[in-house]
C-alpha cells in the first residue's frame, strides 16, 4: 500500500473563484449567503442561498468549447486547472496520465441544461431540444471533461451520493492511487443545482432556513444552498518527494458506511461507523484528531446526531476537538460540498487556523461540542477528519494527516 | 364536521397510513406518530388540494397540530376568495 498525498487543490466557491480566496474568507469567517440574484425571488419562499457569483464562462472557455459544458462541468474544470497547475505535475512526463484516475463526485449533473430543457419542452411546447443536451447534462459529464482536457486515460467516473457524492468520489481516488491501480488522481466534486425547479423541491421538502445557516446553534432553522466545486491531486508520497512537489496533507484514510434505515433521517451509529472506518484505515488513534469539519448542515436532525455520533466515537477526546461547519460560510453545495470543505480541512491542517462556524448565536443543550463560534482560532492540527452524510443514509467520512 | 377538516383527516389518514378514527383535531402531528417525511407529504397534498402555500415555521401559523391546520387552511382559503379575481 502506498501513502497518498494531496499536492493541488482549486476551488469555485461562493467564498472566491480559486482555493486561495475560498480559505481566506474561511478563516476570516465570512459568510457567502444571500439573496438569490440569478432567480425570480417572488416565486421563492425564503430566496436565500450562497451563489457563485461574477462567473463568466468566457474568460475559461472559448464558444465552441462552451457549447459542450454546463455549468456543473465549467466549475469543475476551472477548479481542476488551478489544482494540477499548483501541484505542478507534468502528466505527459513518463507516461503518468496513461495511469491516472479522474473521479468526480456531483448529485444532480447538469441540472441547468435539464432545466433549460424542460422550459423549452413544457413552458414553451418547443419540441426541439438542444443537440448536446444529453452530452452537457450526464452526471459524468465533469468527470469525463476534466479527463479529456489533461489527457488523463486511467479510470475516470462520476460518483453520486446526493451529499456525500464529493466524498464518495475522492474515497475511491484515494483507494485507487493507495492500492496502485491508478498512479494519481484528479478528484472532487462539483454542484450547480440553483435553478428554479431544484429550489422548489428543496423547499418542499422543509427543511431550508428562511435566515441564514447557523449550524449547531440553538436558533438553526435549516440548510441554505450552495454551489461551486473543488478538485484535488492525489499521488504516492514517494512520487511526491522524489518530484519535489508541494506537499498539503497527506489522505491517510477513507471511511463508508450506508445506514440502511430511513431515507432521510440521519442515524448517529451510521455516521459513527464511518468515523471509526476512516481513523482505522488512517491507521489514527481517536485522540490524534484535532479538527472535525462537520456536516453540520444546520437542520434540526442532522446537527443533535453528529454531535452524538462523534460523542460515540470519541468518548471523552471529543471535548478537546475543534469541531465546525463551514456550510455556515459556503452553504450547502450538495455533491461538492465535502470538496469544498476539504479545502477547509486543508486549510486548517496546514495553517493551524480553524475555520469558524459562522452566524452561531446561542448553544443548543442537544450539542455540547466546541464549536469554535464565529471567530476563527489558531490551534495546531496534527490529524482532522471531514465528514459527509448523505439522504440516503450515506457517510463518507476523509481521514488526513498534516503533511509529512 | 367542516367540509375543510373532513378533507385534511383523509390526507393525514392516506398519507400516514394510520386509522382516521384515531386523528382528533386536539393532536398533533407528532402525537400522531408521523414521521417528518409524511408530515411534509401531508403539508404537500392540502397545499395542492386547496390550491394554497402553507406558512413554514411561521410563528403566527400553527401547523403542528390538525386543529391548527385546519384553522390555517380555513383562513388561507378564504383569503384566497377574498382576493379580487382579474376581470
Amino acid at each position: 500500500m502506498h501513502r497518498v498525498v494531496i499536492t493541488g487543490m482549486g476551488a469555485v466557491t461562493p467564498l472566491g473563484h480559486t482555493a486561495a480566496a475560498t480559505w481566506n474568507a474561511l478563516r476570516e469567517g465570512r459568510s457567502a449567503i444571500g439573496p438569490i440574484t440569478t432567480l425570480p425571488r417572488d416565486a421563492l419562499r425564503f430566496g436565500i442561498a450562497a451563489e457563485v457569483r461574477d462567473f463568466d464562462p468566457l474568460r475559461h472557455f472559448d464558444e465552441k468549447r462552451l457549447i459542450l459544458l454546463d455549468r456543473v462541468s465549467q466549475l469543475a474544470l476551472v477548479a481542476a486547472r488551478e489544482a494540477i497547475a499548483q501541484s505542478g505535475i507534468d502528466f505527459a512526463r513518463d507516461g503518468l496520465g496513461d495511469n491516472t484516475a479522474v473521479v468526480i463526485g456531483t448529485g444532480i449533473g447538469g441540472e441547468n441544461t435539464n432545466d433549460e430543457a424542460s422550459r423549452r419542452m413544457y413552458g414553451e411546447n418547443n419540441p426541439r431540444l438542444h443537440p448536446l443536451t444529453i452530452v452537457r447534462l450526464m452526471a459524468n459529464a465533469p468527470a469525463c471533461q476534466v479527463s479529456i482536457e489533461h489527457r488523463l486515460h486511467g479510470p475516470a467516473f462520476a460518483t453520486v451520493s446526493a451529499c456525500a457524492s464529493s466524498n464518495h468520489a475522492i474515497a475511491q481516488a484515494f483507494h485507487m492511487v493507495r492500492s496502485g491501480v491508478a498512479d494519481a488522481a484528479v478528484t472532487g466534486g462539483t454542484e450547480a443545482c440553483l435553478t428554479l425547479g431544484a429550489v422548489r423541491a428543496w423547499e418542499a421538502m422543509r427543511v431550508l432556513a428562511d435566515d441564514t445557516c447557523r449550524p449547531f446553534c440553538k436558533q438553526r432553522r435549516g440548510l441554505v444552498l450552495g454551489e461551486g466545486a473543488a478538485v484535488f491531486v492525489l499521488e504516492t508520497l514517494e512520487r511526491a518527494q522524489e518530484r519535489g512537489a508541494m506537499i498539503l496533507a497527506e489522505l491517510a484514510g477513507a471511511g463508508m458506511s450506508a445506514d440502511a434505515g430511513d431515507i432521510v433521517f440521519p442515524s448517529e451509529a451510521g455516521a459513527a461507523m464511518a468515523m471509526r472506518r476512516a481513523l482505522a484505515e488512517g491507521g489514527l488513534a481517536p485522540d490524534a484528531i484535532d479538527y472535525i469539519n462537520a456536516h453540520g448542515t444546520g437542520t434540526p436532525a442532522n446537527d443533535p446526531t453528529e454531535s452524538r455520533a462523534i460523542r460515540r466515537t470519541f468518548g471523552t477526546h471529543a471535548d478537546a476537538i475543534a469541531v465546525s461547519s463551514t456550510k455556515s460560510m459556503h452553504g450547502h453545495a450538495l455533491g461538492a460540498a465535502g470538496a469544498i470543505e476539504l479545502v477547509a480541512t486543508i486549510g486548517a491542517l496546514c495553517d493551524g487556523v480553524i475555520p469558524p462556524t459562522a452566524n452561531f448565536l446561542d448553544p443548543d443543550p442537544e450539542c455540547d461540542l466546541d464549536y469554535v463560534p464565529n471567530t476563527a482560532r489558531e490551534k495546531p492540527v496534527r490529524a482532522a477528519l471531514s465528514n459527509s452524510f448523505a439522504f440516503g443514509g450515506l457517510n463518507a467520512v476523509l481521514a488526513l494527516r498534516r503533511a509529512p | 364536521m367542516s367540509s375543510v377538516q373532513d378533507t385534511i383527516f383523509d390526507i393525514i389518514a392516506k398519507e400516514s397510513g394510520i386509522d382516521r378514527a384515531k386523528i382528533t383535531p386536539d393532536a398533533t402531528l407528532k402525537d400522531l406518530e408521523i414521521q417528518s417525511l409524511d408530515a411534509v407529504q401531508i403539508l404537500f397534498e392540502i397545499e395542492d388540494h386547496f390550491k394554497i402555500t402553507m406558512p413554514d415555521r411561521d410563528p403566527n401559523f400553527d401547523t403542528e397540530s390538525v386543529k391548527g391546520l385546519i384553522e390555517t387552511v380555513e383562513k388561507l382559503v378564504a383569503e384566497q376568495a377574498a382576493k379580487p379575481t382579474a376581470a
